[in-house]
């Protein structure tokens, strides 16, 4: 029998709007579930949520490979979430925030460990990190407390042509006159001396300064007051300024926003006969210009009279948040920095320059390609994590102990605005390092 | 059916609204009421200090200052500019189509995009242009250098992504003119000058009061341009208030002022809307 329209609503037992109606009602649960759902997830789960900032291609596929084995080995599954090292710690607080923490975290600041150990919010990791010898300065204990496994050091050392030396009959600079000299001596057509960055970038922080700490110029006394104008220091920090001075001409133009791709691509390109960076150079080089490659030497930042050496540090590591699921995360945590921590540091292997000094002696590691092929420098840098003479510091890391207050005068590009206001606002230099010191109470305050 | 529906739309509207922007709005206000280092940290309540104290520094100031020269230099050139490109486009000539497609190209492109394609073609060492000048036996350009030099750049990024946006809607809107119009000018002895002051622009000023308003919105709170490209240097050159706001609050540990700084922005930004809206009102009162 055919219905009419009329028919058929009157004989369903369930309407059209009825139908409708439950829907939208079943929508609408459905929305106010999913709006708890960060609370009930973070009650019980099993899942180990993972955030990495090492965004290179391979290690990318070493993280997929190890959340495999690891869930096919314990039945728990690893999710790993990857993000560029500069959203890192905001995308932890808003995990901690949103009920949905991470059980374990990158981290590239010593600054961002210590807001989260004073918070609460991570646990010491001693129990990982006391059964290894570990290099200078990398460890950054509180209260005998370490609360992160740091996995490289990432030192910012200076890459020069060694071809070029042979041929213009140079010798290794050992202060700041020489390594001038030996800039413009390198510069021919397009090539210029050096470049070192000075915009107000992360990149300026790391690369540019360590020859203001070889000189011997620190920011902080041992009670947090600033010193870089204190007698003694202003003056070191102005002679700085004064050396950069002279080596700015024999950098490209560009050198004012240079980041760490320039930086790299320049050293690597040839462009350039003197440039930071860490291990990633040779990387790079022995990738796109093995020619290159093949004559990059390395050198520590010097100071003005051929005493002190100094490299900056940009070190990474991880943290395991206090969660509901710290246990298995640290189960997590001891099997990969036990069982497969070498297969990590070889997935980048000059530049992740370990922190922890038995891996320099272990077989595994030395058996890689490039790791063999650059034994020398990577020797070099051994000895700059090593060598009690080496200082090894950044601008984070200034101070009597981990705090906050280096992390502000980082973010805050006092040092970069400090060269900035003598290489293009053209001040004194006692005047650019008075205006420094005086930001840098400022924001400490 | 239709009689609770429409509220039921409307209140679904009107509930996302609330919970996707007033209410992230609303704490973001809140929070500049706290002292806060971080989203984690116990907020310890400040009242207005952290307004007084942004109210009080150089800073701010010359932020402020920087984002009136970005937009405004930005929204006229890209207007004026924008204008003179839909007029050329208006005009009939061979292979018209495929240059109003490419004309439109650079607002298709993502910020990103365009601005590292920008920072490669004028790099120092290995940049096209660089390059070009130095076989040309040209000086370098220094695009970053000075304070000016880079406040012209992030503009001259700026008005290339967006000249288009200003084009494409002069153009549809150059397209409704009644074309009797034109032709009565023409018989009166008006030239193509006059044409344009006495008729295309008066006829087109809503459209036109829109596109500054936008782009005048737009550009005051653009954050990813002058970010990528200077990050607001050299010495807090290119620095205007998004960029302030933002590295206050999570670079340097102080989410309340960083607050503080966006939610006067977003002040200043009503009062200058209402302010242009006084002053070109959409309705055409003659």
């Amino acid at each position: 029998m055919k219905d009419t329209g009329k028919n058929s609503g009157q004989s369903r037992l369930i309407t059209r709007r009825q139908t409708l109606q439950g829907a939208g009602v079943l929508g609408l649960g459905l929305a106010l579930s999913g709006l708890a759902a960060p609370a009930v997830r973070a009650q019980g789960r099993k899942e180990i949520r993972f955030l990495n900032c090492e965004t290179g291609k391979d290690t990318l596929a070493f993280f997929d490979r190890i959340a495999k084995e690891y869930q096919e080995k314990t039945g728990i599954e690893v999710r790993v979430d990857s993000v560029p090292l500069g959203e890192a710690f905001t995308k932890i607080t808003n995990g901690i925030r949103s009920g949905t923490p991470y059980d374990v975290a990158n981290v590239g600041f010593i600054g961002h460990v210590l807001l989260l150990a004073d918070q609460g919010q991570i646990v010491p990791l001693n129990e990982l990190t006391d059964p290894y010898e570990w290099g200078n300065n990398i460890l950054f204990p509180m209260d005998g407390k370490v609360y992160w496994y740091p996995f490289d050091y990432n030192l910012s050392v200076i890459y020069y042509r060694k071809d070029l030396y042979e041929k213009l009959g140079l010798s290794l600079p050992d202060t700041w006159d020489q390594f001038v000299s030996n800039c413009q001596a390198t510069i021919e057509g397009r090539r210029k001396g050096c470049i070192f960055p000075i915009g107000s970038n992360g990149a300026t922080n790391w690369m540019s300064v360590a020859f203001m700490w070889a000189e011997g110029v620190k920011l902080f006394d041992d009670q947090w007051n600033v010193t870089l104008d204190a007698e003694g220091m202003k003056s070191k920090a102005a002679a700085y300024l004064d050396f950069m001075e002279k080596l700015y001409p024999t950098m490209p133009p560009g050198a004012i926003q240079a980041d760490y791709a320039t930086v790299l691509s320049n050293v690597v390109g040839g462009t350039v006969a003197h440039g930071p960076y860490a291990g990633r150079v040779l990387e790079a080089a022995e990738r796109d210009n093995p020619q290159v490659a093949e004559n990059l030497g390395i050198m520590p930042y010097m100071d003005s009279a051929g005493k002190n050496k100094a490299v900056s540090h940009g070190y990474d590591g991880w943290v395991v948040l206090k969660t509901d699921n710290t246990g298995p995360a640290m189960e997590f945590m001891r099997w990969m920095t036990t069982d497969r921590l070498v297969d990590f540091l070889h997935t980048a292997p000059v530049h992740f320059q370990p922190a922890r000094l038995d891996i320099y002696d272990n077989d595994q590691w030395r058996s890689n390609p490039l790791i063999t092929k650059y034994a020398d420098q990577i020797e070099v840098m051994r000895k700059m994590v090593t060598d009690d003479e080496m200082l090894v510091t950044s601008i984070d890391t200034q101070g009597p102990a981990p705090d906050i207050r280096p992390g502000k005068v980082f973010e805050g590009f006092v040092m970069p605005e400090m060269l900035q206001d003598k290489l293009i606002k053209g001040m004194s230099s006692t005047e650019a390092v008075e205006k420094a010191a005086a930001r840098m109470r400022e924001l400490i305050k | 059916m239709t009689r609770w529906m429409l509220p039921a739309f409307l209140a679904v509207g009107v509930l996302v609204t609330l919970l996707l922007i007033v209410g992230p709005a609303l704490y973001a206000v809140s929070l500049s009421f706290f002292d806060l280092p971080s989203l984690t940290s116990d907020p310890v309540w400040v009242g207005l200090a952290k307004y007084q104290a942004v109210l009080a520094s150089a800073e701010f100031w010359r932020a402020l200052w920087n984002g009136i020269v970005y937009a405004g230099l930005a929204i006229v050139l890209q207007v004026v500019l924008g204008i003179g490109f839909a007029l050329i486009l208006h005009q009939p000539f061979r292979g018209r189509a495929l240059v109003r497609g490419l004309a439109f190209l650079p607002y298709l492109l993502p910020t990103v995009i365009a601005v590292l394609t920008f920072k490669w073609m004028v790099d120092g060492s290995l940049g096209i242009v660089t390059i070009l000048m130095d076989e040309w036996g040209l000086p370098p350009i220094y695009w970053f250098e000075t304070e000016q030099a880079a406040m012209i750049s992030v503009i001259l990024v700026s008005v290339w992504l967006w000249t288009p946006f200003v084009t494409t809607t002069f153009l549809a809107g150059l397209q409704t003119v009644p074309t009797q119009l034109y032709e009565a000018a023409r018989v009166d002895g008006a030239g193509p000058i006059r044409r344009f002051f006495h008729i295309t622009l008066p006829v087109l000023r809503p459209i036109l009061t829109v596109i500054i308003l936008l782009r005048g919105v737009w550009m005051f709170n653009k954050f990813d341009v002058i970010w990528l490209t200077t990050g607001g240097g050299p010495v807090g050159a290119t620095e205007h208030l998004p960029i302030l706001s933002y590295r206050t609050a999570f670079t340097l540990y102080d989410i309340g002022t960083g607050a503080a700084i966006a939610t006067i922005s977003f002040l200043f930004l009503s009062l200058a809307v209402f302010l242009y809206f006084r002053v070109f009102p959409m309705e055409d009162d003659a």
